[in-house]
């Protein structure tokens, strides 16, 4: 039995305790109040009292002594057994003082009167003698100073006098902390005119530099603007001479062409001439007014002349056939008559065909008498050839009378 | 609260307390954040931890040497590379727009000394073109005081840098013209060199050519050199048209040549860059045919650039059409 419970008890404190308050040594109480003049106090060492003179803790034999712990907050039971407890003493010391022996009460007539027996007689009065005095504790005690150690005296007395400066020379120690104060202030103040100049520098720089790029980039407009005008000249010029090279070349066409018209039209005016004066423009007035008028009016009169004759030979030519188909008719009941017409139907193409020849070999020599003029040559030839056939024909037609 | 916030940062050495108790707690602490803000490692402190915004928020403050300090240490910060990039990041150039119409003028100036100094960075001066500033600072520049107007003309000066056409947009060049004729040198010269940035752009050139050239070229002969470096660099620029070059006429030249003369003028290579612009005229090259031993001379010059711009203005003058 034992053991277990001891091993569950060793188990228990398996959860980590915590303290409400972790267990230190006090400090001990100040016997004196904290100076008031000082702004915030001191960090003196912490003094630690001994325990043993420590008035906080108890004295004595903690067994029979049963202080009650203060309860700050009484729970309400309590509460009421108090309550309860005190009228129960109430109660008490109210019946106790009804059973207490009281002096009688005085008989009628009678008045019970205090009065005092002791040797010295006591002025009573309901008004207790008071007497106000006044009792404080003692007021905080400023701490003491420390009265000045003063150790017994031992040894021999030596004595030294420290002369004035020598200690202390105010200019070589204000030295260091001066330098510090105005090297700071100094560092900080070259610090900023450093920056100040450091940015001077820069922007100087930079501006030279700007001025450099303006320079170049003013270059590279000039020569961009150069370039442009060049393009636009050379552009000018090109166009030019394409105008002049056109243009050139128009003015050799032309002169080119107008030699060739030159060169064609050179011999217009003889060949013109020649057309002309072939055509016959130029004409021989007297001549032309015959060609015109004289002649055709000879031609006329000769055609009618020669219709005359031609009517009077077909009316011949008429009559004679009808004479000779009479003639035929009346011969035709003898069948000798028909031998008679047959050669004289051979006669006459064989006449036909010598009169073609004729006729040629008299077209010719017409031809070659006259020259120059054809077209009434051309005329006349028809004409002539009809002449000379009629003339053959009536030659050959006045040979066949003749023969007949 | 700011105070908890900053007295997580501060070293360990330093009183809290050195400030007169007057000031109040947190202007304290931010008279303290200021100086240390010198320290390019604090500022890269206050970067990391975040407190821009706390900075943001403490500009609108109802009391002016808060916003002064705030301004101020904003300023101090701007003037490290970490410290710009921090602002740009977090925007605190839209916050600050805010006060540029603010009543106490030390904020106010905070504000442009601000401004100028994001401007020299090309991210900032991106950023200010992007919030708009440029027409707003233009119509400052109407009203401020004289400081705050140099601060200003650099602003715009390194932002037109950057993106030219903005200031087209406004009667920027009717303001700087006035600015040219006014009496301080330093803002005579800086309007010139923001003349000359926007005359960089081509719609800038011609319309600096019709109206300020005269103006310009009167400043060519003004006491101070840096005015006259100014006025050379806008010249140079517009004169590269041929409408500019003819504008410039003869009378400029003289006081050209004089700056090219002087050894040790600021202005030498912008006059001679200017002269060589003039010489691309035949009326020009006519006139300085007779002087190339002017710029004989600049060829021993030290400097490079000089060395080479007289060259090429040699050589153009010396250009013949065939």
């Amino acid at each position: 039995m034992l053991p277990t419970r001891q091993l569950e008890v060793a188990a228990a404190p398996a959860v980590l305790y915590s303290y409400c308050s972790r267990p230190h040594a006090l400090p001990a109480r100040p016997k004196y109040r904290a100076p008031p003049d000082a702004a915030e106090p001191e960090k003196e060492p912490l003094r630690y009292a001994n325990l043993m003179y420590d008035r906080r803790v108890v004295r004595g034999n903690t067994y029979s002594l049963q202080v009650k712990p203060v309860i700050t907050q009484p729970n309400p039971l309590e509460i009421q057994r108090q309550r309860e407890a005190r009228e129960r003493a109430l109660a008490r010391k109210r019946a106790k003082e009804q059973m207490q022996p009281r002096t009688p009460e005085p008989v009628e007539g009678r008045e019970h009167i205090h009065v005092q027996t002791e040797l010295y007689l006591e002025e009573i009065s309901d008004r207790t003698v008071e007497v106000d005095t006044e009792c404080q504790t003692d007021a905080f005690l400023d701490r003491p100073p420390t009265p000045l150690f003063i150790p017994a005296k031992t040894g021999k007395d030596v004595a030294t006098q420290i002369e004035e400066g020598e200690l202390f020379d105010f200019d070589v120690e204000v030295k260091p902390i001066l330098e510090v104060l105005i090297g700071k202030t100094v560092e900080q103040a070259l610090l900023e005119v450093m920056e100040e100049e450091e940015l001077a520098q820069l922007w100087a720089h930079q501006r030279a530099y700007a001025e450099l790029r303006n320079a170049e980039l003013a270059e590279v407009q000039r020569l961009e603007e150069q370039d442009r005008r060049y393009r636009e000249e050379k552009e000018r010029r090109k166009r030019q001479h394409m105008q002049m090279l056109q243009k050139q070349k128009e003015t050799t066409e032309k002169i080119a062409a107008r030699a060739f018209a030159q060169r064609y039209l050179a011999d217009l005016i003889p060949s013109v001439f020649n057309n002309l004066r072939d055509s016959g423009f130029f004409y021989d007035p007297i001549e032309r007014d015959i060609e015109t008028e004289f002649l055709p009016w000879l031609m006329t009169e000769v055609e009618e002349t020669l219709e005359k004759k031609v009517l009077g030979r077909t009316v011949l030519d008429s009559l004679i056939r009808t004479v000779v188909e009479k003639r035929l008719d009346a011969f035709s009941h003898k069948p000798l008559s028909d031998e008679t017409e047959a050669p004289a139907e051979e006669l006459r193409p064989a006449d036909a065909a010598h009169q073609a020849d004729s006729e040629t070999d008299a077209a010719d020599q017409l031809v070659a008498e006259k020259e120059g003029s054809d077209q009434p040559v051309a005329d006349e030839h028809p004409s002539r050839h009809v002449s000379f056939q009629l003339e053959e024909s009536d030659q050959a037609g006045t040979g066949d009378l003749e023969t007949e | 609260m700011a105070h908890a916030h900053i007295s997580g940062n501060f070293p360990p050495d330093i009183d809290p307390t050195k400030a007169p108790l007057a000031f109040g707690r947190r202007q304290q602490a931010l008279m303290t954040l200021c100086d240390l803000v010198h320290d390019p490692e604090n500022v890269y402190q206050v970067i990391e931890v975040g407190f821009l915004d706390n900075l943001k928020t403490l500009l609108l403050h109802h009391d002016s040497t808060v916003r002064q300090k705030t301004t101020q240490i904003l300023y101090v910060m701007a003037m490290h590379n970490v410290g710009r990039q921090g602002l740009i990041q977090n925007g605190v150039i839209s916050a600050i727009t805010d006060l540029l119409d603010d009543p106490v003028d030390i904020c106010r100036k905070n504000i442009h000394q601000i401004f100028e100094i994001m401007a020299k960075l090309p991210e900032g001066a991106v950023g200010i073109l992007h919030a708009g500033l440029i027409p707003l600072l233009v119509f400052k520049l109407k009203t401020e005081s004289d400081e705050i107007q140099e601060l200003i003309l650099d602003t715009l000066s390194n932002c037109l840098h950057v993106e030219a056409s903005e200031a087209l947009a406004t009667s920027a060049i009717t303001i700087l013209k006035e600015k040219l004729t006014h009496s301080s040198a330093a803002i005579r010269s800086k309007a010139a060199w923001v003349l000359s940035e926007i005359s960089t752009h081509p719609e800038g050139k011609s319309v600096v050519c019709e109206e300020t050239i005269p103006v310009l070229v009167s400043l060519l002969e003004d006491t101070d050199p840096e005015v006259q470096a100014s006025a050379t660099g806008a010249l140079m620029f517009a004169t590269v048209k041929p409408a500019g070059k003819r504008a410039l006429g003869a009378e400029a030249i003289p006081p050209l040549l004089k700056l090219v003369a002087e050894e040790t003028s600021k202005a030498r290579l912008s006059a001679i860059k200017t002269l060589t612009m003039l010489a691309e005229l035949p009326e020009g090259r006519k006139t300085l045919l007779d002087h190339t031993d002017t710029f004989q001379q600049c060829l021993n010059d030290p400097c490079e650039a000089v060395k080479r711009a007289a060259k090429i203005a040699i050589s153009v003058i010396k250009w013949k059409p065939f």
